[in-house]
């Protein structure tokens, strides 16, 4: 999946969460903690990490809590637990070491005309413990820290904390839960939303991205926290419903305090609650599921620089998904894509001293489709189409070196294509490499300096490793 | 961890606890609807076919084969991938009262395929393959598939499934219980008369 973003781009927009591109990594989750406490292979949970199965999907949902180890336990005089704990901690651990390279170095920093060294080697390029699986009866828990190679310190990465219940008398089975997390749609268990989606859940952070993102897709990973119920009934009908609020990590105020928060939160501050929500079928045949589903999110936002409430940017993103998987003993086939429209109010941002946009309203769409192939879940291969576009703003969408945009257009497209093999359930090892179209805006001389959108094609090598 | 606002919606979300999906007291139904049905179904009757559906299957069967995935006599690639870790905490209790609950559940409706398929397959369930010492099938599984104390229900099982058992008795990939006389037998037989007699049991 996507690492979460720490810092957002809600004022200087696209060439902020570009950089963010540049400085994060993708992330990853199939966690042994899991295999370890279930007694069950990854590929019980996997059609291949992180890529979750029927099973792996009610495993989430059910918070976590089939265990197959010794307990440490108390009970009540009514006989409920009131202590389930493992006695082996589920920890785990994930490290993943890349190497990647452009088609066109870019360029120094520093010496004008001169250019980096091409061809990056990051050990790691992620590397991340997770404590993940069940914490008490019917709570779970799935938290990452993880080491990020370009600050050199270690973080709360993706994490969330589940509660969850099921209703036996009601036919065919009603499951309940809340969850609190740091991502909206981490809490997923669809892989065709933003936090997990396959074939795009995986990136190099030594690499140009594209720089407009809409808030759902990871914009706000990190900087806030919410608290949502959902409900499952009959392996089929799920609705969840929750708010988000701003929590940014690495936030201290003037006065050295963590809170509260102020114009000096380079993360913009949500305004009250955030509404998330998020509807989805499934069907499932002999070896077949496929789902269909909505979610979406609204937030109303201060930016950096306003007080907190003063003037607020309003994003409102609704998006469509779906997903299709046969698992087969030998075959396993996917296909998961996605469409995410945003209506953006930027009322707080063209107020600012030096205005983060010239519209005060602006759209922006993301869409993105893959498929992957797996034969005997060790060698296989995925393909990928994602694009973005929007409304074009001077001030947003300005032109700058290498980040900037043309035509003050946000819009960019590409292809993904990646090979796996997998000599061990908990390994992976990939070749990626992504083309661009269009990159910011163009397809050739994006920039204004003469970079053109297929000169950030980008060759990925990654290691990857859970254990 | 650091205090946000939303500490205190999670401590109300965790008021709510109730009794764990840690099954007190061998209360096999519970660990039924909420552990085994996310593979097997709500009531034992699993939709895809990687999964065997156990409702209506004998206790004595079932009771033998979870203590074989416990004790790990059993040990075809699903069975380690899957069983080996789901019993592992089981005690002799618990799987009796798994066995009966599910023993005790209604068996899910046939499905028909081929005509020509489970015409051949029924010829090999009821006479067997003399030629190739291949007894019939319903002299252990019974006139109706519906199994007989140790040996199993077969009538509405997933065809894949059967097949696949079938190709581990022959490969001898699956052993312990009556594993040995399924493997004298499933080696007389071909893949595709496998396949017939596993259309067959489908459509019971």
């Amino acid at each position: 999946m996507k690492k979460i973003s720490l810092v957002s781009s809600l004022r200087a927009g696209a060439s902020c969460a570009l950089l963010v591109g540049l400085l994060t990594a993708g992330t990853a989750n199939a966690v042994p903690s899991y295999a370890r406490q279930t007694g069950v292979a990854c590929q019980g949970c996997h059609t291949v990490f992180p890529e979750l199965t029927p099973f792996g999907r009610s495993f989430k949902l059910n918070a976590y809590q089939i265990d197959n180890l010794p307990q440490v336990q108390g009970i009540t005089q009514n006989k409920d637990y009131e202590l389930l704990l493992n006695q082996v901690p589920p920890l785990s651990f994930m490290f993943q070491t890349s190497y990647t390279k452009t088609k066109t170095a870019l360029p120094d920093s520093v010496n004008a005309g001169d250019s980096a060294q091409n061809g990056q080697l990051l050990f790691p390029q992620q590397a991340s413990l997770f404590y993940a699986g069940r914490i008490a009866p019917n709570l779970g828990a799935f938290v990452q820290i993880t080491y990020d190679s370009a600050s050199g310190t270690f973080a709360l990465d993706n994490t969330e904390l589940r509660y969850a219940k099921q209703v036996p008398s009601v036919a065919d089975g009603l499951l309940y839960g809340f969850t609190m997390n740091n991502n909206p749609t981490v809490q997923d268990v669809w892989n065709s939303t933003p936090a997990w989606q396959a074939p795009f859940d995986q990136r190099s952070n030594a690499a140009l991205v594209p720089g407009a993102v809409t808030q759902i897709d990871g914009s706000l990973g990190g900087a806030v926290a919410g608290l949502t119920a959902y409900a499952w009934w009959k392996n089929s009908i799920y609705v969840e419903l929750g708010l988000y609020r701003s929590a940014p990590q690495g936030f201290a105020n003037a006065n050295g305090n963590a809170g509260p928060l102020d114009s000096t939160n380079p993360n913009g501050t949500i305004v009250g609650w955030a509404p998330y929500w998020r509807l989805a079928f499934e069907h499932q045949w002999d070896r077949n599921s496929w789902s269909v589903g909505a979610y979406g999110l609204s937030t109303k936002t201060t930016p950096p620089g306003l007080s907190v409430g003063s003037t607020n940017d309003r994003f409102n993103d609704v998006a469509l998904d779906s997903q299709y998987q046969f698992i087969g003993d030998e075959q396993i086939v996917s296909v998961q894509g996605t469409y995410i429209k945003e209506k953006q109010s930027l009322d707080g941002t063209i107020l600012l001293a030096a205005p983060g946009a010239e519209n005060q309203k602006n759209t922006l769409n993301t869409f993105r489709v893959g498929g992957s192939y797996y034969l005997r879940r060790t060698y296989g291969g995925a393909l990928g189409y994602f694009s973005t576009t929007g409304t074009s703003d001077a001030i947003r969408y300005a032109p700058a070196a290498l980040v900037g945009f043309a035509n003050n257009s946000p819009n960019s497209n590409g292809w993904i294509a990646e090979l796996n093999y997998l000599p061990w359930q908990n390994v992976k090892l990939s070749l990626q490499y992504i083309a661009y179209q269009k990159f910011n805006g163009a397809s050739s001389n994006y920039d204004g300096n003469g970079r053109n959108a297929s000169d950030n094609n980008t060759l990925y090598i990654l290691g990857w490793l859970n254990f | 961890m650091k205090p946000n606002v939303l500490v205190p919606l999670s401590i109300v979300a965790l008021a709510c606890m109730a009794p764990s999906l840690h099954a007190q007291d061998g209360d096999a139904a519970k660990v039924a609807v909420q552990v085994c049905a996310s593979c097997h179904g709500p009531r034992g009757d699993s939709i895809s076919p990687a999964f065997p559906k156990i409702g209506g299957q004998r206790a004595e069967y079932l009771e033998g084969q979870l203590k074989a995935f416990r004790d790990r006599t059993r040990a075809d690639p699903m069975a380690q991938a899957y069983m080996w870790g789901m019993t592992s905490q089981l005690g002799d209790d618990m799987i009796k009262k798994l066995a009966a609950f599910y023993s005790q559940q209604k068996p899910s409706k046939g499905k028909s395929s081929d005509p020509g398929l489970m015409k051949a397959g029924k010829a090999i369930y009821e006479a067997g393959l003399p030629g190739a010492k291949v007894q019939a099938c319903a002299t252990c599984h019974g006139k109706d598939a519906e199994g007989s104390s140790a040996f199993p229900r077969l009538a509405g099982q997933h065809s894949e499934y059967v097949v696949k058992q079938l190709v581990l008795f022959k490969s001898s990939l699956r052993e312990g219980g009556n594993a040995l006389i399924m493997h004298n037998i499933s080696t007389g037989m071909s893949f595709e008369q496998m396949e017939a007699v596993a259309a067959f049991l489908m459509s019971k």
